[in-house]
């Protein structure tokens, strides 16, 4: 079993991403992220090419590799060429595949995100529908969100999209064979068994914190992370 | 044998070379592509360490040139090299043509052009300036204000601008602008006693016995912080100030900070002199565009050609005392070569 060091060094984005940090800070400067939450891509940077194997592991436990927004405004600065925010992407898919995700608060979150744009890309062919923005769940929307959402069908129409119906145009229903290359795609990658897992492991966190007893009523743990 | 060189530049090390040479008893011809000699010392104010004026450094370089077997070229640009045997013919664009045993590359650097950093606003914001505008301003009696014609406040110089960065393919550190940035920031202070210095730094290279002193006054005296973080972009405020961001990396925090005036510590570069001379010649170069030395440590005024010598900051960052001595070198490696011939 390779350590996880090993498999970020293995990883060709990682290779891509880190070459040398003198420790500038400038991507920390620029980093919207690092502006409003306790995150410091320049920190990231420096724990990855220190290398221990313990500090990786609890950066993968931990919040901090869930704030980044990957706008990739690091890349744009960085002395060393550098790119922190690939290296949070790969960071965060062993932190999914190992399991420790769920040790953190967003981290546990990921169950949220896997569930609405994970499950809408492949049965509507959007990462975002508007079906899914149900206001009942998306009080942050407004009252004129709702109102959009209850009218929806002459809005979209007067906006000329073609919301849900065959043909070509914005938001146009996706056929079926189109449907189904994407989740080919999603099979093939590894994309479908990354979500296996991210339900596996969250189902496992759910039953030891007692809040489900089997992966088909995970609707106690969904609630908790929800408003934790 | 012949005893003629030519040499490409009137800088400090061409002039250096140029005199040490004649002094020996060589002819030595002397071409600039500009009207006056001096390099980029032609429009310096102050010098570190000691801050005296560059002008008599100027006074220095005029006096030397003043003798029968120099004679200068200004205004004048070389066009092609070619060899006969040991013989160099030189063109150059006003069609004289010299027949010489040894050129000399002295073409010296050209400052980084701040407006590739277009995160740092030079060239867009008014109140954003270059450290060599600064000393041409202090060089030709200005007075330093903001664009508004107010007094600065607070000033933030910002180290290794075209340095040290990737991002503008200038991987090197150019040696100079961390002292220069704390001998501008100590001219200010005392010029503008109530204002308040900041720099903002990756690494600051004292390398010069004097340096740290100048660095412990900068810090002590003249009102000057410096700040371990590289600034990442800069904006305009309303009133023409400037807004500033970075990582102060030694608390871990980010930070904004409002300036008056801005100075950007420009790095130095190979200009396209050297790259031409470089493409006529076919000499070899540093992967930093350099002109690369035969051996760094044993003929490091030998260019990869036989014949064809390098002095000064053509070959690699220089203050001017290191390009005056590499310059001497450069002296005795032609003697030696000519004498050997
Ligand atoms: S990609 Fe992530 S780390 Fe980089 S600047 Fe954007 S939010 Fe910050
Ligand atoms: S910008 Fe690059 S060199 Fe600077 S701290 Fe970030 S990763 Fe390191
Ligand atoms: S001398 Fe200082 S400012 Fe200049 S490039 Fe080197 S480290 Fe940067």
């Amino acid at each position: 079993m390779p350590t996880i060091t090993e498999r970020l060094a293995q990883d060709v984005r990682f290779k891509e991403s880190i070459n040398s940090c003198i420790n500038c800070g400038v991507c920390t400067a620029i980093c919207a992220a690092a502006e409003f939450y306790d995150y410091s891509p320049r920190q990231i940077a420096g724990i990855v090419q220190e290398g221990n194997e313990e500090k990786i592991i609890a950066l993968l436990k931990s919040d901090t590799i869930w704030f980044c927004g990957q706008c990739m405004s690091c890349k744009t600065r960085c002395p060393r060429n550098n790119c922190v925010g690939i290296i949070i992407a790969v960071l965060r898919k062993i932190s999914q595949e190992e399991g420790y995700f769920v040790e953190s608060r967003m981290g546990r979150q990921q169950l949220l995100i896997k569930r609405n744009i994970g499950s809408t890309i492949l049965k509507y062919g959007y990462c975002i529908h508007p079906e899914i923005v149900n206001p009942e769940y998306h009080p942050e929307q407004g009252p004129t969100w709702e109102w959009v959402y209850k009218n929806k069908e002459k809005v979209y129409e007067r906006m000329n999209a073609n919301l849900d119906k065959p043909g070509s145009g914005t938001l146009r229903k996706i056929e079926q064979d189109t449907l189904q290359e994407l989740r080919d795609i999603f099979e093939v990658s590894g994309g479908v068994e990354l979500f296996d897992k991210i339900e596996k492991y969250s189902f496992e966190k759910a039953a030891e914190m007692g809040l489900a007893s089997n992966p088909d009523s995970m609707d106690n743990y969904v609630k908790y992370i929800s408003n934790e | 044998m012949n005893k003629s060189i030519v040499v490409i530049g009137a800088g400090v090390a061409g002039i250096e070379v140029a005199s040490i040479l004649a002094d020996m008893g060589y002819n030595v011809f002397i071409i600039e592509k500009n009207k006056n000699i001096g390099g980029n010392v032609a429009f310096w104010h102050h010098l570190f360490p000691n801050n005296r004026s560059a002008a008599e450094v100027r006074e220095y370089m005029n006096q030397k040139i003043k003798v029968p077997n120099i004679t200068l070229f200004p205004n004048t640009e070389v066009t092609d090299i070619s060899q006969k045997k040991n013989v160099y013919v030189v063109r150059t664009n006003k069609d004289a043509t010299f027949e010489v045993g040894a050129v000399l590359i002295a073409t010296g650097f050209t400052p980084f052009d701040a407006r590739r950093k277009e995160e740092y606003g030079y060239g867009i914001y008014d109140n954003v300036i270059t450290s060599v505008d600064l000393e041409k301003k202090l060089e030709r009696g200005e007075n330093i204000t903001t664009t508004q014609g107010m007094a600065p406040k607070r000033i933030a110089f910002v180290h290794c601008v075209g340095s040290r960065d990737a991002k503008v393919g200038h991987t090197y550190c150019s040696k100079v602008c961390c002292i220069t940035g704390v001998k501008q920031a100590i001219e200010m202070s005392k010029m503008f006693p109530d204002a308040e210095m900041y720099c903002f730094y990756m690494d600051l290279r004292m390398h010069g016995l004097e340096y740290e002193r100048f660095y412990k006054d900068a810090q002590e005296n003249y009102n000057t912080q410096f700040i371990r973080g590289r600034v990442s972009e800069v904006s305009e405020n309303k009133d023409k100030s400037i807004q500033l961001k970075a990582e102060d990396t030694l608390s871990g925090l980010p930070l904004k900070m409002k300036v008056d005036l801005l100075v950007l510590l420009v790095g130095m570069e190979q200009g396209k002199d050297s790259d031409k001379l470089c493409d006529i010649l076919h000499l070899h170069k540093t992967p930093e565009n350099f002109i690369q030395p035969q051996d760094p440590h044993l003929q490091g005024n030998v260019s990869s050609r036989q014949g064809v010598f390098i002095a000064g900051t053509c070959i690699q960052p220089m203050t001017i005392n290191e390009t005056m001595q590499n310059a001497r070198s450069a002296a005795l490696e032609i003697n030696h070569y000519l004498l050997h011939l």
